[in-house]
């Protein structure tokens, strides 16, 4: 077995995770110029909400769509009863709001599911796919076009249709957007929406390979909002972040060890904000 | 009364474990919950204070009772095991603070978040260090009765609320309120945001870690979880359902939550929903905590108060007197900057006299908010010199050049909640007074010259947005810098405030003052400035005195449109 080839192939698997994880909350962010920490909670829900839907009996498609459309409709409530309505908060104060808003969720989880991790089987079984030395299980290889493609769909969108237009010109002045004619609630909206429905779409496929609990939310808006701040949350940059980030915490793991995954990532924050503080000079002030 | 009802208040505190009243609120609990309550003071002076989102600080409560506690397994006596843990932790917040704390406050959020997912993995990842999962033993050196350990917990608490005021006092808080309120009107003001938040985030880490290390060494044991996300988030929690930013908040929620906690007998599952749902509706519903909600109430109970005349002198403050100055106060040379593509500022060339007012018009657009964002040190200049005083101001940050460039906004940056009098302090603050009565007494003639001296106790927010304007002014003119830079000093003023601002423009002038002023007041701009600059798309495009500007037929042409 190839080390090397298996540390790519599993930062691949990881890094269209976080593409999706990462444009969501670019989507989210250029909407509405919130660091939403709630969306890690969309992984959370949507693999929670799978596991537990099939272990009682529910048919596999039916669980799995079900818990894509928890996740999407977790978003379209947060942002439609708990944020918009606020709109007029400094935004430190909605930053804590989607704080507590993803606390109350672990403790919803916890009280339905238990500490305990929990998983299904997977939609492409048989075995790996031999590739160069390494093994690929297809449902990685799922994950992993299912992940980038998604990611790549969604930059497009945004680059190419009008609503996308609409969603990007909504982000650079709200007001401005409005004045124009665009239906800029209507466009956060769907922000959320989508990012919703990616967070919940990367866990359908990633928790059979690697299981979840209740408290994995946190984590994956950590691993999420480092991809989408080293891209300058750009939808293209995120997608090249979350991939290089996979393959950092897939390279790392294989040769240094997994001492654990989250120090490994955190040395890349920490790289982060010394690459951008070299570009502040005078504090981290923002403009007039 | 006030100081009566605390002192009673304090001491229910001290004897209820013992009272026998609430059920299951024994000394032990009460010992927790005070070492708790003081670990909470550095959360609750970092968020609750200053505003900053501090969200791994269990990190910095947990980590000096693994150091301490890994010295003592090597041998090492508690009392010199103690005091290391207690530095190791506040050296690691200070590097993770020297990291984040320059970038936008989201960094900070997530920075110190990923820090306790480090630690707690960490602390897990390392069981013949740090006991892995199961947690490590600190020492039983310290040997105490439960009575003696209560007695601890109380006397270390008193004395760490005594710091925590007196750390506030005098500007401290004034400062921290601004910052928190406004950091690009703080630095032009005058305070160093970066080192103002580091300083608050340092001192506020000694908090949480001697509460911290005592907490440990009372239970006798640290674990993972409490070096972790959700931990840190608990105690996030307990600030704002106790109050944040008061100093009686985290005693309020550290003694509410852990008796809720045991009263409620075993809480198991539903602990992270309780804290969870607790820190949602406090964030949502009652910011200011339950120490506010009492505060409001008896407030409500209690006969209005009558708010204290300020005493402010008629006369200007003694010290600052008029200073004659002549030759050039403001160089600017062949500046430029671009942002991407976009020519903002395009080889701009002026001069400001002392004494003189001089104004800038031009269309929206034009580069003029850009051109004194680079004069007072905000923006960086792509190329060209800019000099004050004829000094290069190039490697000056703004809060250094405050004490000689007093700006006002385009819309006054004041602090809402503050008074009049705290918002022109701010500024004499930066100014070297050496004793709080000498700063408030600076800013209350300030106004008083001003004619604004019946304001000095009014809340900001009370006031109309002309009064905002003239306060601003005054308070970019406290200290008689040698520039001042006036964004717009005219809008949205009603005439008569029209007429006061020409006063006091020419008061300062006549005092050696040189002014710059952007205004779209045409008819202002004519009559008081002795020269005035035309820019259009970033260029300078005319210069002259105001008739000569109003044949212009360039200015003529960039304001109307073309005239072929």
């Amino acid at each position: 077995m190839n080390l090397f080839t298996q540390a790519i192939i599993s930062g691949l698997m990881t890094g269209a995770v976080y593409a999706l994880l990462a444009i969501g909350l670019v989507l989210t962010y250029r909407t509405t110029r919130l660091i939403n920490l709630a969306h890690g909670e969309t992984f959370a829900i949507g693999g929670v909400t799978a596991a537990a839907l099939i272990t009682a009996g529910v048919p596999m498609y039916g669980a799995l769509a079900s818990a894509v459309v928890a996740a999407t409709a977790f978003m379209l409530v947060l942002h439609r009863f708990v944020l918009r309505p606020r709109a007029h908060w400094p935004i430190s104060g909605l930053i804590l709001i989607t704080l507590g808003v993803a606390f109350v969720v672990r403790g919803l989880l916890l009280l339905w599911i238990g500490p305990d991790m929990v998983s299904f089987s997977r939609l492409f079984a048989g075995p790996p796919i031999r590739l160069l030395g390494g093994a690929l299980p297809k449902q990685g290889l799922f994950l992993i076009a299912l992940g980038f493609g998604l990611a790549a769909a969604v930059a497009l969108f945004l680059g190419l249709t009008r609503k996308g237009k609409e969603l990007l010109a909504t982000a650079e002045n709200a007001d401005a957007s409005q004045l124009l004619g665009v239906n800029v609630e209507a466009v956060r909206l769907l922000a959320y929406g989508i990012a919703g429905a990616l967070g919940g779409i990367s866990a359908v496929i990633l928790v059979p390979l690697i299981s979840v609990d209740f408290q994995a939310g946190l984590s994956m808006t950590l691993r999420g909002f480092i991809a989408a701040a080293i891209a300058g949350m750009s939808p293209v940059g995120a997608i090249l972040a979350g991939l290089g980030l996979g393959l950092l915490e897939g390279l790392v793991t294989t040769y240094i060890g997994a001492l654990s995954q989250d120090p490994i990532v955190f040395f890349a924050l920490i790289c982060l904000a010394v690459w951008q503080s070299r570009k502040i000079r005078f504090g981290g002030v923002r403009r007039a | 009364m006030k100081t009566a009802l605390l002192i009673i208040a304090a001491a229910l505190y001290a004897a209820s474990p013992y009272l026998g009243v609430l059920p299951g609120w024994t000394p032990s609990v009460a010992t927790v919950a005070t070492f708790i309550a003081l670990s909470l003071i550095g959360m609750n002076l970092i968020f609750g204070v200053a505003g900053m989102l501090a969200f791994g600080q269990a990190a910095i409560v947990a980590l000096p009772g693994y150091v301490a506690g890994m010295l003592e397994a090597s041998g090492m006596p508690a009392a010199a095991a103690i005091p290391a843990g207690i530095l190791a932790a506040v050296a690691a917040a200070r590097i993770v603070g020297e990291i984040f704390i320059r970038l936008p406050g989201t960094y900070f959020a997530i920075g110190t978040l990923g820090f306790a997912f480090v630690m707690e993995g960490v602390a897990r990842a390392f069981p013949s260090t740090t006991g892995g999962a199961s947690g490590l033993m600190l020492s039983r050196e310290i040997v105490l009765g439960e009575l003696g350990w209560y007695v601890l917990a109380l006397a270390t608490l008193a004395a760490g609320i005594a710091c925590y005021v007196w750390f506030l006092r005098g500007s401290m808080l004034r400062t921290l309120r601004q910052v928190r309120h406004d950091e690009l009107a703080a630095e032009v003001l005058g305070i160093d945001v970066v080192r103002t938040k580091l300083r608050v985030f340092t001192v506020g880490s000694v908090f949480s870690a001697v509460g911290g290390v005592f907490l440990a060494h009372y239970v006798g044991v640290v674990v993972p979880d409490s070096a972790g996300v959700i931990r840190s988030l608990e105690q996030l929690a307990m600030v704002i359902i106790g109050g944040a930013g008061s100093a009686a908040g985290p005693l309020v929620g550290a003694a509410l939550v852990q008796w809720l906690f045991v009263a409620a007998g075993e809480a198991g599952r539903f602990e992270v929903l309780v804290y969870g749902a607790g820190f949602l509706l406090a964030v949502l519903f009652a910011p200011e905590g339950i120490v506010g909600l009492v505060r409001r109430g008896w407030a409500g109970l209690a006969p209005a108060r009558k708010a204290a005349p300020i005493s402010v002198p008629a006369t200007p403050v003694p010290g600052v007197a008029a200073v004659r100055r002549s030759g050039i106060c403001l160089k600017v040379e062949s500046v430029a900057k671009n942002f991407g593509g976009l020519q903002a500022v395009d080889n701009v060339s002026l001069e400001v006299p002392f004494g003189v007012i001089v104004a800038l018009i031009g269309p929206n657009g034009a580069g003029k908010t850009t051109l004194y964002n680079i004069l007072s040190g905000i923006e960086e200049p792509s190329s060209g010199r800019v000099l004050i005083e004829d000094s290069d101001m190039a490697s000056v940050p703004p809060h250094r050049r405050a004490r000689h460039v007093g700006r006002s906004f385009q819309v006054a940056r004041l602090v809402p909640q503050m008074s009049v009098l705290e918002n022109v302090a701010v500024r004499a603050d930066q100014l070297g007074f050496t004793s709080e009565a000498a700063r408030l007494a600076a800013a209350g003639a300030q106004l008083a010259w001003f004619g604004l001296g019946e304001l000095a106790g009014r809340r900001a927010a009370e006031l109309g947005s002309g009064y905002h304007k003239l306060v601003e002014l005054a308070r970019a003119a406290v200290g008689e810098p040698a520039l001042l830079l006036l964004d717009e000093p005219a809008v949205g003023l009603a005439p008569e405030e029209i007429e006061r601002l020409c006063h006091f423009l020419t008061l300062l002038r006549e005092r050696g003052a040189a002014i710059l002023i952007v205004e779209h007041n045409v008819a202002l701009v004519a009559r008081i400035a002795e020269r005035i600059f035309v820019m259009n798309q970033g260029r300078i495009i005319a210069a002259g005195t105001g008739p000569e500007i109003m044949a212009d037929p360039k200015v003529r042409e960039a304001y109307l449109g073309a005239l072929e």
